[in-house]
């Protein structure tokens, strides 16, 4: 597989960790393209499996409807809409796209034949889907005792919900997060961001990565049982524990901090931008009286301890955001971490594209994807300082990579692959296109 | 395998991090069987034992619920790594473990001369794993974090919370669990890449970066021509709490019209304002106003066992007692009880994934110092005149 590297001037050139390691990714949504989406970053060959009767939810509608125009780039769904969608583009970088149709015998069995030559497979589905193709884990198992099966799903393999359906914003309030989200008056909130999606994709990373440490040892494969709401509690884990020991339930409390005061986001120059601080130490009390040029507020009583200021925090706010309100997010930021207090912008969506630290770091990849053009993708949470990062390759066209999957993996000949198109088996259009 | 056959029970991790996300990452480590190590500064410990989980600071660094849960499953030593000799403790113990996690302000383990730099030579194959608010680089990199500006900064916040209020944080630690969840991930992919090319590295994880990658909508709609903003809750109240319907994704094609069964509103059912999921996104709230009619008299989780029955991707906002009654988890013995000799016993959340043949251990987090003879005496081989000489002198 042909890779381009990250190249950093004061590293040596080293394979990235993953190179050689090939995934049958079976995901969709979030969660589990999140995860695919990481790993290829680190190196790993992805093999993105979709029907032409079922994409991946992200390619959105094979015909869209004027309400979902929004999801596509500049809102025009253009030739092919499936390869456009912006969740798709985001979502899936650094992924080949192969069509299989599971539910006939001959896609079912160029399934099996790829997880025989692949390290893992990790999929989403509703828990009992795979299963009930007979794809599970025994039966692939048997025919790749190596593969190392990652299942994530909304409740977990077991149990009585296991089939349950669920999207990143479900699982926020199935597993106590919106409980303890929202605005003083105590009303659960969700994020807007499905939070518990990229959660689970940043953690099944390292699961899959213990299953293969541990096949080194053992020789053997193994399962792996995410469940996306068990990892959303773990989110919580102190409150649970409390509320065990103590009875105390926790509850939304706004920007507040159960210790630290002034804490919170303050109004700045222009529309809707925020500035957040978190004061906590005296040290930081000190800095932020001086950064705001109101010295004599330090020897204030009222405001000497962390208990003080956090009993007349709501004084405080109103003193500091007359001061925020003088001045840009960005330009509060540097006043006062200069005085050693912990604040960041509120960054907006346009921001956060050019935001001077990310750049530095060279956290945004720069994608020129074929039908969708140019943009600026996500990458890692991570650096390693020997394993380079693989620059994003777009994400790919529905199907776009059935020739090298089954021609060059497979060993499939042009004919076969063409009997196999002709058949509907595999394709590079959704199937409801071509129906009345 | 090792012997005791934990994923990995022949890997040492000496933890110099503390509070929420290097601990975080360390408490996963140590679930998969790995041997951790947590280095506190003696007299106060990890700042997470005074952190109280209510309002108020812990009254005993033994009992704080936030330490008890991101402690499990460790050893804890206390060392004065700012001596010169614990930092010559430090870098022997370093030299015997496979991963080195700290959280420290970038440079401020250089000055001890305990960098990666420094280390590397004396042990090339150690992953060393650095977890701060922004990273080893950078012109944020001295700056100060914390869970809140790690929202804000990742461009996660601004589209969090209602339209007319301020943007809303997350509740909880939500960024710097995830935070810890990176250096967990990034910290396997090094030592997975160490199994098969032979070497260690420098592992950089940043809160704000983490953020940046959890931001999912908002940056690719913006440059697609449409900003995501603060929207109305998708949430209706139910008879005891808040559910969301879940009927604008995910849905079959006749669950519309049972829900309008369900919910005695026949005449909905050809309504084009409701009758495609993307009509019901399209109208969420007058959606929400409708069916509020009939949730209002319902029990949340009644209500998502029955939209879920006609699959929808029904929720229920549960609290965290919920939690402990929900069949699922039940079912799944997700909940753990754990005793402690100070806290006593408590249920914890158990294993946030599991590995078939993998044993995951469910032990208690350490009292500060406990494992002091054990790693000091019995791994360096010191002798008791020595222990209470490092005693004596506050190093230890």
């Amino acid at each position: 597989m042909q890779l381009q590297m990250t190249r950093t001037l004061e590293e040596p050139m080293t394979p990235p960790a993953l190179a050689g390691l090939r995934i049958l990714d079976m995901t969709q949504i979030a969660a589990g393209p999140y995860a695919t989406l990481l790993l290829g970053f680190m190196g790993a060959e992805i093999i993105k499996v979709e029907s032409c009767s079922r994409m991946d939810i992200n390619r959105g509608l094979a015909r869209p409807t004027p309400e979902t125009y929004r999801m596509y780039p500049q809102g025009i769904p253009g030739e092919r809409p499936w390869n456009r969608s912006a969740h798709h583009i985001h979502r899936n970088v650094n992924k080949r796209s192969v069509t299989l149709d599971l539910a006939s015998a001959q896609g079912k069995e160029l399934f099996v034949k790829l997880t025989a030559i692949c390290d893992a497979l990790i999929e989403n589905y509703r828990a009992s889907v795979l299963d009930r193709l007979g794809l599970g884990y025994p039966q692939l198992c048997a025919v790749n005792p190596r593969l190392v099966y990652v299942k994530i799903s909304s409740q977990g393999a077991t149990g009585p919900e296991t089939d349950y359906g669920s999207l990143g914003s479900t699982l926020e309030q199935t597993a106590g997060l919106a409980s303890i989200t929202g605005y003083e008056d105590g009303r659960p909130l969700m994020t807007n961001e499905t939070y518990p999606d990229p959660v689970v994709g940043t953690l099944a990373v390292g699961a899959l990565m213990a299953a293969l440490l541990r096949r080194h040892r053992t020789g053997k494969g193994t399962f792996i049982d995410l469940s996306q709401r068990e990892v959303a509690v773990a989110l919580l884990g102190e409150a649970v524990v409390d509320y065990s020991r103590s009875g105390r339930l926790a509850a939304p409390i706004g920007n507040r901090h159960p210790l630290m005061a002034p804490h919170g986001v303050y109004p700045c120059q222009g529309d809707d931008l925020w500035v957040a601080i978190a004061v906590g130490s005296d040290a930081e009390w000190r800095g932020l009286c001086h950064a705001i040029g109101q010295p004599e507020l330090a020897e204030d009583a009222r405001f000497a301890t962390l208990p003080g200021r956090w009993q007349n925090q709501r004084a405080l706010d109103d003193m500091l955001s007359a001061w925020t309100r003088g001045h840009s997010h960005y330009q509060a930021m540097h006043i006062l971490q200069a005085h050693g207090v912990p604040a960041g912008p509120v960054v907006t969506a346009g921001e956060v594209l050019g935001e001077p630290h990310l750049e530095a770091r060279g956290f945004w990849d720069t994608v020129n994807h074929p039908e969708a053009g140019t943009y600026r993708q996500v990458s890692t949470p991570w650096r390693l300082s020997k394993s380079p990062r693989r620059a994003a390759s777009p994400a790919p066209g529905l199907g776009e990579h059935n020739g090298y999957v089954l021609g060059e993996l497979l060993g499939l000949s042009g004919q076969e692959i063409a009997m196999l198109e002709a058949k509907g088996v595999i394709g590079t259009r959704p199937v409801s296109m071509d129906e009345p | 395998m090792p012997e005791n056959g934990l994923t990995l029970g022949d890997v040492c991790v000496l933890d110099l991090s503390e509070d929420i996300a290097g601990p975080f990452c360390s408490k996963l480590l140590a679930g998969l069987g790995a041997e951790v190590i947590k280095v506190e500064r003696p007299g106060s410990g990890d700042v997470s034992r005074h952190a109280g989980a209510g309002l108020g600071a812990s009254p005993h660094p033994e009992q704080s619920a936030l330490f008890l849960y991101l402690n499990t499953g460790k050893k804890s030593i206390s060392l004065d790594i700012t001596s010169q000799t614990g930092a010559a403790i430090l870098r022997r113990l370093a030299r015997e473990c496979d991963i080195l996690l700290e959280s420290f302000p970038p440079g401020y383990l250089e000055r001890l001369d305990l960098g990666y730099a420094a280390l590397e030579p004396l042990h090339p194959g150690l992953i060393y794993t650095s977890v701060t608010p922004f990273g080893q680089s950078g012109p944020y990199r001295d700056f100060k974090g914390s869970e809140l500006i790690a929202q804000a900064m990742g461009g996660l916040m601004q589209t969090i919370g209602l339209p007319d209020r301020e943007p809303l944080k997350i509740g909880g630690n939500a960024a710097c669990y995830t935070t810890g969840m990176s250096a967990f991930s990034a910290t396997m992919i090094a030592l997975y890449a160490r199994h098969v090319q032979g070497y260690g590295q420098h592992v950089d994880v940043s809160a704000m970066e983490t953020m940046a990658v959890a931001q999912i909508h908002s940056s690719i709609h913006h440059q697609f021509g449409r900003t995501p903003s603060r929207r109305e809750s998708p949430l209706v109240e139910a008879k005891d709490g808040w559910v969301s319907p879940g009927l604008e994704r995910g849905v079959r094609q006749d669950t519309w019209v049972r829900v309008c069964e369900l919910i005695g509103r026949p005449d909905l059912k050809d309504n084009p304002a409701f009758n495609t999921p993307e009509a019901r996104r399209e109208h969420q709230q007058d959606l929400l106003a409708i069916l509020s009619g009939w949730t209002a008299t319902q029990p949340k989780e009644e209500i998502y066992h029955l939209f879920q029955e006609l699959r929808s991707v029904a929720g229920y906002v549960a609290t965290v007692d919920d939690l402990f009654t929900s069949r699922q988890l039940v079912a799944r013995q997700f909940f753990q009880v754990i005793d402690h000799p100070v806290a006593g016993k408590a249920l914890y959340p158990g294993a946030p994934f599991t590995i078939q043949g993998h044993a995951w251990p469910h032990t208690r987090a350490p009292l500060l110092g406990e494992h002091n003879g054990e790693i000091y005496g019995g791994r360096l081989g010191l002798s008791t005149a020595d222990l209470a000489r490092l005693r004596g002198a506050g190093t230890i």
